[in-house]
């Protein structure tokens, strides 16, 4: 397994994000998804540089959409997962379940 | 919101930079930005949507230059050195052009009042030329890369500066602080130089789109 095989903190937070959203998933919707799920103030542009390197590892693709008028005539641009990208965020999930499995975390940290 | 109600602008600094900065998706960031404003505007008030889209803008220049640093370093680097090795060139240029025209035309005997302007003020003003000139340069150099390239040479020559003047202060030597507004103009002018590409970049992909 390679280094860009591996999904960092904010990659997965993203890779779920976009996985929840499913089909409606573009930068504003990711960005309001995970402020809403994790609690934590996000930037667009932080978002569109993970988004950016989840895509040069072929873990998401993207699609233009049509422009709209409350964007200002812009376009959006849709994500979705890849195959690659749901056998990364899998992984990730396993080594995550594997580490914290049989923690105690209210006793062990309080 | 509704297709009905009135787009209501953002912030048209923050937009600009944004646009300057982003390094291919600039259009997509600033629909996404200009779609939650527009909601933020109606649910909290303009003031604070304002706030918002300013701290939202400055958040993706800043990850915007990263990501092109990382994405091509070496580059970005490459334009940086040759910058700065054509600034060492250009430098020297208004000096000799000036010197000889003053010389050709005999200024010195006949206009001293002129010689004396060409020969301070002139070869300061023909330096920040030659570094709007090598921004331009640099910018040409570093396919949307430009601001971030400009600004790394920015970053050098302040650096430079700012060793020099702290070694000229340890020996007591004297320092020319009348110099100091010249040289914040040649930064000025090369960040510019930078920032024309970059536009011009812009204007020309948003074109086929229009």
């Amino acid at each position: 397994m390679g280094r860009r095989d591996y999904l960092g903190e904010f990659e997965h937070i993203v890779v779920l994000a976009l996985l929840r959203l499913n089909g409606r998933a573009y930068g504003v919707t990711v960005r309001r998804e995970i402020e809403l799920r994790t609690k934590r103030e996000v930037s667009i542009g932080a978002i569109y540089a993970t988004l950016d390197r989840l895509e040069r590892k072929r873990f998401v693709k993207s699609s233009l959409g049509e422009p709209t008028p409350e964007r200002g005539g812009r376009s959006k641009r849709f994500f979705r997962v890849t195959t690659k990208g749901v056998a990364a965020v899998n992984r990730t999930q396993r080594e995550i379940h594997s580490l914290t499995e049989g923690l105690d975390f209210i006793r062990s940290y309080p | 919101m509704t297709s009905q109600e009135p787009l209501i602008h953002p912030p048209r600094l923050a937009t600009w930079l944004v646009s300057l900065f982003a390094f291919a998706e600039s259009e997509i960031i600033l629909g996404d930005l200009q779609e939650e404003f527009s909601e933020f505007v109606f649910r909290v008030g303009i003031g604070s949507a304002r706030g918002w889209y300013w701290r939202q803008a400055l958040s993706t220049v800043a990850r915007q230059l990263l990501v092109g640093f990382r994405l091509s370093p070496w580059s970005t680097v490459a334009a940086v050195v040759g910058g700065w090795l054509l600034d060492r060139y250009a430098w020297q240029l208004p000096t000799l052009v000036i010197f000889a025209v003053l010389h050709r035309y005999q200024i010195y005997e006949h206009h001293f009042g002129s010689y004396l302007f060409f020969s301070t003020s002139g070869i300061a003003l023909g330096h920040v030329l030659a570094s709007l000139f090598v921004g331009w340069m640099v910018g040409l150099a570093s396919k949307r890369r430009e601001l971030l390239a400009t600004m790394i040479l920015v970053l050098v020559f302040v650096g430079m500066t700012g060793a020099s003047t702290l070694w000229l202060a340890a020996r007591n030597a004297p320092i020319l602080w009348s110099m100091f507004p010249w040289y914040i103009a040649d930064w000025f002018a090369i960040l510019i130089g930078g920032t024309i590409v970059r536009s011009h970049r812009v204007v020309s992909a948003r074109q086929p789109s229009t």
